[in-house]
């Protein structure tokens, strides 16, 4: 049983080094000399960044084997192929550089042991999905995503600060109150992940079932899709993809992650917009790669899941897209922004059934981009909340001034994530439009029109965020500018990561890029990043319309999608817990008065009888005497 | 391993339940604690070197049959839990039965004595329940542990105590009588009671003893004894009573299932769909309970549910039902333990409508309680196998039945949900105005003992170990 050492160390190193300040805080909350052990905490993550970039430059493509559960041919399997090399070093340098920023962010809060603990585990749980080929040994991190999603959400417990929570605390609609508490928002979080991830949790025991391995990369997946039958592969496959939907807040699961924004922005930035939630599109990228669809054009019921998640992703995506356009709160803009995104990301991995590895690429150098790009916004929104002390967005040029470098990062990261050319965005949403272009042939030209509707869309309301929070927004009531230099540090450089990509995009340095930045120079695909830039420049000049303010409150509402979480289905939950509770009310004092009174009546009746006076035994005796000559002369006794 | 010693080991924790009254109370705490956890280290040996063997001590004429005690993997499995589970408790309740008796206005040295007397009793004969290798033999230790836990309730409970001493009595006595008459007849029938020369298991035998621990298990119907008695004895004994006791049906049940499964085959589809409807009745029921202790007692209705699923869905089933016994012991130790904190902490606050936002009070006992609704709902915990074999089990033997599947995974669902929504009741929220008590370190650190034990048990070598030896128990059971 032979590992290499770095492996564990990748794991354990962030979570064992957030223990001294979790401990610390639970016996000495708040101390002076505790405030300073979350360097420790960042330390590991820093840890985690140098074996992630050294599996990323130095390790071969291979698997490493722990045992784990032999009997079973169950064990923990790390594969470092094309996604999970680049997936990793992602994640652990985002998780490094918001937790350096976090450093700064967090300083005074009064939950630091809590805070710190639950990063770290999240960055090993993220980590460990991402490395994992055994499903089983997956759903381990990807229950401790969850869990740590729940706790950093719900981080402000005591519900106590206007700042933390999302929506308008004035804003009613019928019984619905649009407005939400950090605990409510975690236990939303932890109750949709749940609705997703226990159907996750059979499919993967079916798979396990049917074919006795639980690799990813060893499951005879044609094999069993034949053997199941059509309906068989549609259950299976739908049961599964769950999960990916839930975490990554599709429809119609999108609530939770709305108002997750009650959680520190810092959280926003790693889970709800950069890495977890895009953990569900990396999980059905992962096994599309070694289903190979393409590959099993005849195997029945595939193709109505993949079509499937196509229109799911694609309206999932106009849906955050629109919806971002009527927000005014700066995180929860971005968290439907976000949602938007992921759904982009599902409609260009699924088209890899009909068009191959392709989709899949363009998706995950899709997912990339929109990681740095969305963290670094999150990061300035949350940079902004603290110097401004509003949720809403707010601020004109003279803040620009003042916050130049977030002003700078916000300008570059929405223009490089609009699409707009030839910024990065832009060949990566060419190479989707040519997939969707490739797609008329099979499915037809809806996908493709769906596509440059949210592109448009989605480059208006970037415009939007960044012209309401720097250049025409009102002016903040408060502005508290000291500090800040370690924030700015850190989406400085996030920011920066931009340019990387495009340099690794157009000279081409990883060869599969080649395919779509050949996209790029289309003519249909400039005609769809000049139509982007005509609807940026819009937003940027025309951040809010008060003639469709009516308009903007529907879409702030989220197309009432809130009555779901909200209404219909604890309506429904409460009137069951009533009949079950009446039940036991009803099984209870059946057993325990009905029955025992039952029992004490006819023993009292028996011992009143037994008065100790003659005449009455004698009066009982011949009285049944009498009863028994009667019955019998009845029954003809002679 | 040497079988003497072995047993001569199980035998130390009736041996303090009679040293345990003549030292003072800190004392017998901290043996109390010894005599449990040196079984505890030596079944998990036992468990590492996956060793089977039996000891005989008596031949006794028919329909008794061989009297003796063995070990195999699912025996030590029971054990190991029954004796860590134990051994922490043990630790808890001294200071929270000094601060029972001393609200009760009892002498606390005096009524300690009789409290280690009948503690060590009644967890020593749950671990030897499950080291019975006669039928007869198991149902008299299933008889001390049921007067041992009567009198303690009867003696420091809380509410109506003697009313609900009564109450706890009679139902499972009900269930003993009925599984006392299931064994004999087995026993005329087979002319043995020792588990080893049992051949075969008979209708009327199977049906009594089925029905007898559905009602201590318990099932939907009978449940309804269970928030009772668990909501008023005395939280170390809740703390063993929920966790342990209840769930030894599941055990006596996978005992005879070993025997002779034809019965649960025969009827598997009603027994299955009663089990769902049981887990999803009670889950509900969570959700409007006002008082924590009754809340728990309710959701482990739901979780005995899935054992009596696992039972229903073949040998991975039964692997299902063994780990859920497991992580429901160590999340439902832990949570009533949260509860007794609670209480001891706030002179007696049980009603959920007061609480909110504790976290700000009682952190350690809020984080503990993550840690037992975890394992309820199998994140990260060693409950989570449990859901993985039993989900594997319904596709071996029902294949893609969506109705079944839905179930199944809807009971999942929604243990998770009452979990979480009752830390959020709980723990949660604005805080009170409440002042922070100050904790004694035995409410809260066996706690997290426990908790960190049942984490480990889904990595190796733990989990490789438990897995391994389960598995090679059952597996000649269902080719």
């Amino acid at each position: 049983m032979t590992f290499p050492a770095y492996i564990p160390v990748l794991f354990l190193a962030p979570i064992f080094l957030s223990l001294p300040i979790a401990l610390a805080w639970v016996y000495r909350p708040g101390a002076a000399w505790a405030r300073k052990l979350p360097i420790l905490s960042v330390l590991g993550l820093f840890i985690s960044l140098i074996i992630s970039l050294y599996i990323l430059f130095r390790v071969p493509s291979e698997s490493v084997t722990i045992q784990w559960l032999p009997g079973f041919d169950i064990n923990f399997v790390f594969t470092f192929d094309y996604l999970s090399k680049y997936m990793g070093a992602l994640t652990a340098f985002i998780a490094f550089l918001i937790g350096v920023y976090g450093l700064e962010y967090m300083k005074d809060d009064y939950r630091l042991g809590w805070y710190w603990f639950f990063f770290n585990t999240f960055t090993a749980s993220m980590l460990l999905v991402v490395y994992s080929d055994n499903l089983l040994m997956l759903l381990i991190g990807w229950e401790g995503l969850g869990l740590a999603s729940w706790g950093l959400i719900g981080h402000w417990f005591r519900d106590d600060d206007d700042l933390s929570y999302v929506g308008d605390s004035k804003r009613r609609i019928g019984p619905l109150r649009l407005f939400w508490s950090p605990t409510t928002g975690g236990w939303r979080a932890i109750s949709t992940i749940r609705f997703g991830d226990m159907p996750m949790f059979f499919a993967i025991a079916a798979i396990y079932a049917l074919t006795g391995t639980l690799d990813i990369s060893q499951i005879p997946w044609g094999d069993m899709f034949q053997k199941i039958g059509i309906a068989g592969t549609v259950i299976l496959l739908f049961a599964f993809l769950l999960g990916p939907f839930t975490k990554s807040a599709q429809l119609p699961f999108s609530e939770w992650l709305m108002t997750a924004m009650t959680g520190p922005t810092t959280v926003s930035a790693l889970l709800h917009s950069a890495t977890m939630v895009a953990a569900g599109t990396y999980l059905f990228m992962k096994i599309t790669w070694y289903i190979k669809p393409w590959e099993l054009e005849g195997v029945p019921g595939l193709e109505i899941i993949y079509l499937l998640v196509l229109f799911l992703g694609l309206i999932s995506a106009l849906y955050g897209a629109l919806v971002a356009t009527g927000l005014l709160e700066r995180k929860v803009l971005l968290a439907a922004s976000t949602m938007s995104s992921l759904g982009l990301m599902f409609a260009a991995a699924s088209t890899s059934f009909w068009l191959g590895k392709i989709g899949l690429l363009v998706a995950f150098w899709y997912l990339m981009v929109h990681a740095f790009a969305k963290a670094t916004l999150f990061l300035v929104a949350g940079h902004l909340i603290h110097v401004t002390h509003s949720r809403f967005c707010e601020g004109d040029l003279e803040l620009g001034k003042k916050m130049k470098i977030g002003f700078g990062a916000t300008i570059i990261a929405t223009t490089f994530l609009a699409g707009i050319p030839p910024l990065t965005a832009y060949w990566v949403k060419s190479g989707m439009d040519e997939l969707m272009v490739e797609l008329i042939h099979d499915v037809g030209a809806l996908p493709l029109i769906l596509l440059i509707a949210v592109s448009v869309v989605y480059a208006a309301f970037l415009a939007k965020f960044l012209s309401l929070n720097f250049i025409k927004g009102t002016r903040p009531h408060h502005i508290d500018l000291h500090g800040g230099q370690l924030m700015s540090s850190a989406y400085a450089i996030m920011v920066s990561l931009m340019f990387v990509l495009l340099y690794v995009i157009i000279r081409e340095i990883d060869p599969s890029t080649s395919t779509f930045f050949e996209a790029g120079l289309e003519k249909t695909s400039f005609l769809v990043g000049i139509a982007v830039l005509i609807t940026y420049s819009g937003g940027l000049i025309m951040p809010r319309i008060r003639a469709l303010a009516n308009v903007g409150f529907v879409l702030s509402d989220r197309l009432y999608l809130p009555f779901l979480n909200d209404y219909i289905i604890p309506g429904i939950g409460w009137v069951i817990a009533s009949i079950v509770d009446h039940a036991n009310r009803g099984i209870d004092s059946l057993f325990h008065r009905w029955v025992p009174e039952f029992f004490e009546r006819i023993s009292r009746d028996i011992r009143k009888l037994q008065t100790g006076s003659l005449p009455i035994y004698i009066q009982i005796v011949s009285g049944i005497i009498i009863a028994i000559l009667i019955i019998g002369a009845l029954m003809g006794w002679r | 391993m040497n079988p003497f010693l072995f047993f001569g080991i199980l035998l130390i924790p009736f041996i303090a339940g009679f040293i345990g009254p003549l030292l003072n109370p800190k004392r017998a705490t901290v043996l109390s604690f010894i005599s449990f956890i040196i079984p505890f280290v030596t079944i998990v040996y036992a468990l590492i070197g996956q060793s089977f063997f039996g000891l005989r001590f008596a031949r006794l004429p028919e329909p008794l049959g061989d009297f003796y005690i063995f070990s195999d993997s699912i025996s030590s499995a029971f054990g190991m839990v029954v004796a860590l589970i134990s051994a922490m408790v043990a630790l808890y309740s001294y200071p929270y039965m000094k601060h029972r008796f001393e609200e009760m206005n009892l002498n606390v040295k005096k009524e300690f004595r009789k409290y280690v007397f009948l503690y060590q009793f009644y967890a020593a004969s749950m671990l030897w329940l499950v080291y019975s290798g006669n039928l007869i033999l198991l149902f008299i230790f299933l008889e001390i542990s049921l007067v041992s836990s009567f009198l303690l309730i009867f003696m420091y409970g809380y509410g109506n105590r003697r009313w609900v001493a009564m109450l706890y009595f009679i139902w499972t006595h009900v269930a003993g009588a009925l599984t006392f008459v299931g064994f004999l007849v087995i026993g005329f029938e087979n002319s043995t009671l020792a588990i080893k020369d049992i051949a075969s298991v008979g209708y009327i035998a199977w049906l009594l003893i089925f029905i007898g621990m559905i009602v201590k298990l318990p099932g939907l119907g009978p449940h309804i004894w269970l928030p009772w008695a668990h909501a008023e004895a005395p939280t170390p004994v809740s703390a063993l009573l929920s966790p342990l006791t209840v769930g030894l049906a599941g055990y006596v049940l996978l005992r005879i299932y070993l025997i002779d499964s034809w019965f649960i085959e025969a009827y598997r589809i009603p027994i299955f769909a009663y089990a769902i409807l049981t887990s999803v009745y009670a889950g509900f029921s969570v959700f409007r309970q006002t008082d924590y202790k009754r809340l728990l007692a309710y959701s482990t209705v739901s979780q005995m549910g899935y054992m009596l699923i696992g039972l229903t869905v073949g040998t991975f089933g039964l692997m299902g039902l063994v780990i859920q016994y497991i992580s429901h012991a160590f999340g439902k130790s832990i949570l009533f333990m949260t509860a007794g904190g609670i209480i001891a902490s706030y002179h007696g606050l049980r009603d959920l409508q007061k609480m909110g936002g504790l976290h700000e009070y009682i952190p350690t006992i809020s984080n503990a309680a993550l840690v037992g609704f975890m394992n309820l709902g199998g994140i990260l915990t060693v409950g989570m196998f449990g859901e993985f074999f039993i989900l594997k089990g319904i596709v071996d033997v029902f294949g893609f039945n969506l109705w079944m599947i839905f179930a199944v995974v809807f009971v999942f669902i929604l243990s998770g949900w009452y979990s979480f929504y009752t830390l959020k009741n709980i723990f949660y929220g604005t805080p009170k105005g409440m002042e922070r008590p100050k904790i004694n370190r035995l409410l809260d650190t066996p706690l997290y003992a426990i908790g960190i034990i049942s984490i480990a048990f889904i990595f190796p070598p733990l989990a490789t170990i438990l897995l391994q030896g389960i598995k090679i128990v059952l597996g000649g059971v269902v080719p």
